[in-house]
């Protein structure tokens, strides 16, 4: 017990200092990060457009209102760039597969799973992550009557922790998969970009089934989408109480046990190409 | 002459081998699939969800909406394949110079190899996916057969205006190493400009009158608008002349930018 505690401590100094050393580099040239944030910012801008494109034509969603469908993006935009900016390595994880390294990363006497989400630290997904920040003041100013409460500053903390925990969850599922064929990395973006799209959207205008899924099987929903609502003063979907949403990190913790206990069970399955 | 004509089975060649190519990657293109069917499901959703406060808009009822929707989901990889590098890479690992040095024509070289993938993806990609699209929100077929016909003429030059514009957009990285973030760049903007996010026909009409004279108008608005019986008759003259001459002009463009980058390969002395 002991011993797997002072692990994890001593692997996550490790990986603060393998982080530190990325961004060193990446600091080094300036004109060249400059230009990729800024892209990413401007790309997600256009992304991000198409709510108010929408609403241009059609006045509600329903019941939903410009502002709110425009807070929901927002979080949901900020939330997304946070699990990228820390799940780079392990979407990249099929190139380490491919090319025999994670026969080396076995090797070394640090846990495999830090090593690979060191592997890759994006630093221009700050970009998105600054374009979900500024919409998520503009979206505020959309809605003036929005009342603020302790209780929906926490819920806001619980909903973007939990949503970007599942978010690298999901990549670490991804990952996972590479064990058995490097040919279907494509699966993983319907849970991350498809993810993120669904869920830029009110759950209501999914059949129930999709609903269900979402909110109980791979759980954005249950914790990105349901802290949301709290704040907006939104019914919960399913006519789940209110005070569910307290519960989204509990989702979130749960649904990243379960990635972990698979990617545990692939590496113990992990036969090397190279033979 | 004789040579000319060996030119042209050349070309043949390279297409067949890229339509051949992608017949082996079968598993990474089932998935693909799923995705794009994914895609088009959500997007179908939150249509059905607009279309609640209203009934028509633009000319569009939500069924028109839903039969664009689908068909631009399905053309997307025949037109702007998403996270296409491959020219990119090859000018990154240095490839490149054995393209150059191929006999014959680099832009036409690349082309045909895209011809082939396109051709591809149209029949393995389009296809299934409309029809999913029929099966899972019971859109039908608009139209008949002069539409069909017309709107898979203009997809020609469709693919062709995608072809010319995926590789302007990677042969940047003869100047910028690091050109990922600009192929990102190139592939929203063509997203965006080409419908894929929000009809054309639903923009703000400051925002539609600058996109009918884009490039990417031509990629897949005009071959869907046909398809799905909103653009007919003389209109679809006055389409084919602009996007004719986009086309020449991307083609010029990618030529000439073709030249002055094997140039600088010489230059550099490979």
């Amino acid at each position: 017990m002991i011993t797997g505690i002072t692990g994890i401590i001593s692997d996550l100094s490790l990986y603060r200092r393998l982080i530190g050393m990325q961004l060193r580099t990446q600091v080094q040239y300036k004109v060249n990060l400059a230009v990729d944030i800024f892209t990413y910012f401007l790309v997600t801008m256009l992304e991000y457009m198409v709510i108010f494109l929408y609403f241009n034509t059609f006045q509600t969603l329903l019941g939903w209102h410009v502002g709110e469908v425009a807070l929901l993006g927002a979080v949901v935009s900020f939330t997304f760039g946070l699990a990228e900016l820390f799940g780079s390595g392990l979407d990249s994880f099929s190139e380490i597969i491919r090319r025999g390294e994670f026969d080396r990363i076995l090797l070394r006497p640090v846990g495999a799973l830090m090593q690979v989400a060191s592997n890759e630290f994006r630093m221009r997904r700050l970009g998105r992550m600054t374009q979900g920040l500024l919409m998520f003041l503009f979206a505020l100013h959309l809605l003036p009557a929005l009342h603020w409460t302790f209780a929906k500053l926490l819920m806001l903390v619980f909903g973007i922790a939990s949503g970007a925990t599942i978010f690298v969850a999901v990549l670490l599922l991804g990952a996972t998969l590479c064990f058995w064929t490097v040919e279907t990395t494509e699966l993983a973006n319907i849970l991350t970009y498809g993810g993120r799209e669904v869920m830029s959207w009110p759950l209501s205008v999914y059949n129930r089934a999709f609903q269900s899924i979402f909110l109980f099987v791979v759980p954005l929903a249950f914790g990105l989408y349901m802290p949301v609502c709290y704040l907006l003063g939104r019914p919960q979907p399913l006519g789940l109480p209110d005070a569910a949403a307290f519960l989204s990190p509990l989702a979130a913790a749960l649904f990243a046990a379960v990635a972990y206990v698979f990617w545990r069970f692939g590496v113990r399955r992990y036969q090397s190409a190279g033979g | 002459m004789p040579r000319k004509t060996h030119y042209y089975r050349f070309y043949f060649e390279v297409a067949r081998a890229s339509f051949r190519r992608q017949l082996v990657y079968r598993w990474t293109n089932l998935t693909g699939l799923i995705v794009n069917i994914f895609f088009g499901a959500i997007f179908s959703y939150v249509m059905i969800a607009l279309f609640q406060a209203r009934h028509d808009t633009a000319g569009y009822d939500l069924r028109d909406t839903l039969r664009y929707i689908w068909l631009v989901q399905a053309l997307i990889m025949v037109v702007v394949p998403f996270g296409w590098t491959d020219l990119m890479l090859t000018i990154r690992s240095g490839d490149v110079v054995s393209d150059l040095s191929k006999p014959c024509d680099f832009y036409w070289y690349w082309f045909s190899r895209e011809v082939g993938s396109a051709l591809y993806y149209f029949l393995f990609r389009t296809v299934p996916i409309y029809l999913g699209g029929m099966l899972l929100f019971g859109i039908g077929l608009p139209g008949g057969w002069v539409s069909w016909l017309g709107s898979g003429f203009f997809l020609l030059i469709g693919a062709a205006l995608g072809i010319a514009f995926r590789f302007l957009y990677n042969i940047i990285a003869f100047w910028i190493i690091e050109a990922r973030a600009m192929v990102t760049m190139g592939q929203v903007i063509a997203t965006f400009f080409t419908g894929s996010y929000i009809p054309i026909a639903f923009m703000p009409f400051w925002l539609r009158s600058i996109t009918l004279w884009l490039p990417f108008n031509g990629m897949m608005n005009v071959p869907t608008e046909i398809f799905t019986g909103k653009l007919f008759g003389g209109a679809l003259a006055f389409e084919f002349l602009r996007q004719a001459l986009w086309l020449v002009a991307l083609t010029l463009l990618a030529r000439g930018i073709a030249a002055i980058a094997a140039r600088r390969v010489v230059v550099q002395g490979g």
